[in-house]
């Protein structure tokens, strides 16, 4: 069933698709990012392929993907090997990302991949296709620092907008600890307004994971 | 004949009185905000403009912490994706490392992963069904709930060792089988959970109070409800019908008898019905599961994925170098990745997987059925009242640990 999409995506598109494969019945094909949108628009509206669904939006970052881990699993650093990063070669392209589509008519799926060489991380967003991905693609910007060209409202989705750097590269170190964002100034509706937007509002962002004022020593 | 009384107009008398966008922030820590999320209003008099939720506040970074333990310690933070539903989680993820390593689960395992997993999806409905009476005033609703759901998080302490924080399913397996009596135990309070849900039934459903704050509020079309990515009771809602046990079924559903409900509305009053008519199909499956479960191994004995019985460990050399192994290294995943997706509580729940070869997973990525529902949220409250965003909001039922991972 699945097979067949794959060479219906071939047919229509044979300079966009450059690889395919099926791995545990998951059929997966990759192709150029200029022809995303239109590969991506096809499978949305077409009555043969009818994915309607967004399920996902992944990225994956392959930095470390061939390194050899020492000592084993529970006993391996947490860390990226320092001497990968300096030695190895680079893997290029770095990235992917990674659509999971899904029909509900014709009950198939199909994950199409884009993959992005790390001194270019743009794509085109999809968010004119489905309104899901509105939220999908400000995660992996979140997390991966790809820029969707075309988004709306590209900012953080998880992370505090302070934040420095992209925490699911593989070079952004697990134990890495970012200086404390200084507590904003909320306008309060008792003591009058303040400099923040909107005029007047109820300081409720106190708790945010980045806007504790808490000594930055007591956690190490 | 006296001349008829002037005619008031009500909204006449509102055109006078003065009114501006004021902007109102829900949250993160208020107390009908389920879990922590912050939400921007914009308000017009009584009626929502603008909505801008912000979520984040409850990021424990899952994907980074996965990427960082070996393919069983993510187990554990599995639990803490929807806390209300533990099991189903456990097995979505552990499903979806037995279809990169490509073994299968022992048949009794199947059976009792049904079991726990429909017990935790009743456990999770009536925890969204309760909050929806709570904040609608109905008190009674919510203490009926979780009696019920008290009586079921029991027996899921019995067979797993705890409440919520479970852990239970493992490789190809599941960790603990049924406690001597456990069964019984569950067929008998089982009625009692059905009684209280038929309570609720009666309290609600034709209450008049509850449809007048529940119907037509929140309505949203099947078509766009795919859009958004809507999938579970909300998207069942619309009357769109997809359910992963149906569609895709996993595990042993094919084996199992049970009715997909379908609401036709799409609004608050129809996402409630349909977890109610949800609890009753779950409870058919439990029933089933308990009627069906054959005898035998509740996890294989292939030692490169599961730890030995300790007789083996403390008796053999084998058994000690096989533990030893698993404890210290863990299992070692073929390379490759999958996307697998199972039925959570409220939707799809998937989890996109790569493994490297190594003993740690390279990449994962959950998809929690709340974060595409929970972007709709804007949408499904603009226009309506303050007082309408809390049914709204409960009626989706997001759980902050899924979301924000």
């Amino acid at each position: 069933m699945s097979q067949a999409l794959v060479e219906l995506v071939r047919e229509k598109f044979p300079e966009a698709v450059t690889s395919w494969h099926s791995h545990r019945g998951d059929e997966v094909i990759t192709v150029r990012r200029e022809n995303l949108v239109e590969v991506i628009r096809f499978l949305r509206n077409d009555p043969q392929t009818d994915m309607k669904l967004l399920r996902q939006i992944a990225g994956v970052d392959l930095l470390t993907f061939k390194s050899e881990m020492t000592g084993g699993g529970a006993l391996a650093s947490i860390e990226v090997p320092e001497y990968d990063l300096r030695k190895k070669p680079h893997v290029e392209p770095r990235y992917y990302v990674a659509y999971n589509l899904y029909s509900l008519t014709k009950h198939h799926a199909l994950r199409v991949r884009v993959d992005l060489r790390s001194d270019d991380v743009k794509l085109p967003s999809i968010t004119s296709l489905y309104r899901t991905a509105d939220w999908w693609e400000r995660y992996v910007y979140d997390m991966f620092g790809f820029e969707f060209t075309g988004h709306p409202n590209l900012t953080r989705l998880l992370m505090y907008p302070e934040f420095q750097g992209h925490p699911l590269r593989k070079d952004y170190p697990v134990r890495k600890r970012q200086p404390l964002v200084p507590e904003l100034d909320f306008p309060d509706l008792i003591r009058g307004p303040g400099p923040g937007p909107g005029g007047a509002g109820v300081p409720m962002s106190q708790t945010h994971v980045g806007r504790h004022n808490v000594d930055p020593d007591a956690y190490d | 004949m006296t001349e008829p009384a002037p005619q008031h107009d009500p909204l006449a008398l509102e055109e006078d009185l003065p009114s501006a966008p004021m902007t109102i922030n829900l949250g993160p820590s208020h107390p009908a905000m389920h879990g922590t999320v912050r939400l921007v209003v914009t308000v017009d008099g009584e009626t929502i403009t603008e909505a801008i939720p912000e979520i984040g506040f409850l990021h424990r970074g899952f994907s980074k912490s996965s990427e960082n333990s070996t393919w069983h310690q993510v187990l554990p933070y599995t639990d803490r994706l929807n806390y209300v539903s533990p099991i189903l989680n456990n097995t979505a993820y552990i499903m979806g490392v037995e279809k990169l390593i490509g073994i299968k689960c022992t048949e009794r395992a199947e059976y009792l992963r049904v079991v726990g997993g429909e017990i935790s999806r009743i456990c999770d409905h009536l925890t969204c069904i309760g909050a929806i009476g709570l904040e609608l005033g109905a008190y009674t609703v919510f203490l009926y709930a979780i009696e019920a759901r008290e009586l079921l998080w029991d027996r899921i302490a019995e067979l797993t060792g705890a409440r919520v924080t479970v852990s239970w399913t493992r490789i190809s397996g599941v960790a603990s089988d049924m406690p001597a009596g456990w069964e019984q135990h569950l067929r008998d309070c089982l009625p009692r959970v059905i009684e209280l849900t038929n309570e609720i039934d009666t309290l609600l459903t034709n209450n008049r109070i509850f449809i007048d704050r529940t119907r037509g509020i929140g309505v949203i079309s099947g078509e766009e409800a795919i859009d958004w990515g809507f999938t579970g009771p909300c998207l069942r809602a619309t009357g769109v019908n997809y359910d992963v046990r149906k569609a895709h079924p996993y595990s042993v559903y094919d084996r199992m008898d049970f009715e997909i409900p379908l609401g036709s509305r799409g609004d608050t009053y129809d996402r409630y019905i349909l977890r109610l008519a949800e609890i009753r199909q779950s409870h058919r499956i439990v029933i089933q599961a308990l009627d069906q479960m054959p005898p035998g191994p509740i996890v294989t004995d292939d030692w490169r994925y599961a730890l030995p019985p300790k007789k083996d460990v403390f008796g053999s050399i084998e058994g000690v170098m096989a533990h030893f192994k698993l404890i210290m290294e863990g299992i070692k995943v073929p390379p490759g990745e999958v996307y697998v997706y199972t039925e959570g509580a409220n939707g799809e729940l998937g989890f996109h997987i790569v493994s490297n070869g190594q003993g740690k997973p390279y990449a994962i990525q959950v998809r929690g059925p709340g974060l595409p529902i929970l972007s709709a949220l804007p949408r499904l409250i603009k226009g309506h009242a303050v007082a309408d965003l809390i049914p709204i909001f409960d009626s989706i039922n997001m759980i902050g640990g899924e979301v924000e991972q």
